[in-house]
């Protein structure tokens, strides 16, 4: 462990020279750099909880408050997720009516694809999450979509990720097209505006406010934030999707939330998922 | 209504001034002292502490005048919504605003609207905030 710190730890004072940017640049679409974002949020963390290894950022609140560690180090002994990854591994090898299947919409037949979700679609133009082509794949073969924020899409999706687990996230932004680094500034943009009746931005709970108590919570680092989605909380007693977590922190601020997978919300999961680069997949996760 | 629109011409006009307070900050510290109907100084001027929702709903409470601010709330609400800056309670208060004015409780049913309408207009405040000012926690 100490060797993969001080090799991440060199690795990103050799990236951060490289990739340190003026502090005025970075909010248009002229100057923005994405890899210069992610070096940026990397190193704010590390100064923050020097303690934390970057590769633990995976595991949310649990890389950096000790206390709450050991709870879910005995809650991930029997993962609350185990029988949400077989039904959905089930659920994934069931053929459709016309006798094909999930296997036949996704590259490598869906398994081990996890990382370069949500990724840049240039026909489309526009952000491809994993649910979003888990439903187009059943539209397109004739069966109804399925509900986005929990249940079969949820597990569905578990199974792919754990298919995935430990392969390095890898989210590109394609230079040849521009609506890519738009698509992945106004991410970062919603990230970080101030929005809602509390006048709060995400940022304000995770990145300003992470392990820092908020009212009962804790909030966690962005750094990492959608690494093992879909989550089994055990406050919904259940497995639910990323966007059903992004319309319930929408809502702390005192905002109305949007619709699942609307436009900015794949654009936030770009932005967060391009943060991620290099730690693992580690979904399904279970949280508290 | 008169004041309403003096004021919306100060505030457009407000950067030329280049004051050493801003008459968003006049109001809000003259509020904060002295809470509503209060008259203050401003650049010379004498401007009212009220919001400007609350003058508009300092109306004779009639059927007439609360659906017509609903109307005015509902469509500054939109606004909000469209650019992704609408607030949680809004809607509700709205349907709130109705439902008192459908029970003849007009008075209530001007005070919900203004209310939904101060929440709208403070969203697209934040909406044009955040267009100058998001990058400003973004660590570098
Ligand atoms: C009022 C503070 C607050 C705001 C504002 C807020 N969150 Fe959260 N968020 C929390 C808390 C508390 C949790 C639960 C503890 C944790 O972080 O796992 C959480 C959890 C999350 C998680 C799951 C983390 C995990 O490890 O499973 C994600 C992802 C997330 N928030 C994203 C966002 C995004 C995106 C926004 C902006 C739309 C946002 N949050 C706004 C407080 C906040």
């Amino acid at each position: 462990m100490k060797i993969i710190k001080k090799l991440a730890l060199g690795l990103g004072v050799a990236a951060a020279a490289q990739m340190t940017q003026a502090a005025d640049s970075g909010f248009d679409l002229a100057t923005v750099n994405p890899e210069a974002d992610r070096v940026a949020l990397q190193n704010y963390f590390e100064s923050r909880f020097p303690q934390s290894e970057i590769s633990d950022y995976v595991n949310g609140i649990y890389a950096v408050d000790a206390s709450s560690r050991e709870q879910w180090e005995e809650l991930e002994e029997f993962p609350p997720y185990e029988f949400a990854v077989e039904e959905g591994e089930t659920l994934f090898n069931t053929p459709f009516a016309n006798g094909k299947g999930y296997a036949d919409c996704f590259e490598n037949g869906g398994v081990g694809i996890r990382q370069n979700y949500p990724y840049w679609n240039k026909e489309a133009g526009t952000v491809k999450t994993l649910e979003m082509e888990i439903n187009e794949c059943r539209e397109a073969n004739g069966e109804k979509p399925l509900k986005w924020a929990k249940g079969d899409i949820a597990k569905i999706s578990a199974y792919m990720a754990w298919t995935s687990r430990d392969k390095p996230i890898n989210i590109e932004i394609p230079s040849d097209d521009p609506r890519a680094k738009a698509a992945y500034l106004d991410g970062k943009k919603f990230f970080y505006a101030k929005r809602g009746q509390l006048n709060l931005s995400c940022a304000n709970c995770h990145v300003q406010g992470a392990n820092i108590r908020i009212r009962a919570d804790l909030p966690s680092p962005q750094l990492g934030h959608t690494s093992h989605f879909p989550v089994f909380r055990s406050k919904w007693g259940e497995l639910g999707t990323l966007h059903r977590r992004y319309k319930g922190c929408h809502k702390d601020s005192r905002s109305k939330p949007l619709s699942h997978q609307v436009e900015v919300y794949r654009n936030l999961e770009f932005f967060q998922s391009y943060m991620n680069n290099g730690l693992v997949v580690n979904g399904p996760g279970a949280r508290k | 209504m008169k004041k309403i629109i003096t004021i919306a011409a100060v505030l457009a006009l407000a950067p030329t001034f280049a004051s050493a307070e801003s008459f968003q900050e006049a109001f809000e510290s003259n509020r904060a002292m002295y809470g509503k109907n209060h008259t203050f100084e401003w650049n010379g001027k004498n401007f009212s502490t009220n919001h400007e929702e609350e003058v508009e709903a300092a109306v004779a409470a009639t059927k007439e005048n609360a659906l017509d601010l609903i109307a005015k709330a509902k469509a500054k609400n939109k606004e909000a919504a469209k650019l992704g800056f609408e607030w949680k309670l809004t809607g509700g208060i709205l349907k709130d605003a109705q439902k008192a004015a459908d029970a003849g409780e007009y008075r209530k049913a001007l005070d919900l609207a203004a209310q939904a309408k101060y929440h709208s207009r403070m969203g697209i405040q934040q909406h044009a905030y955040a267009q100058s000012n998001w990058h400003l926690s973004v660590p570098q």
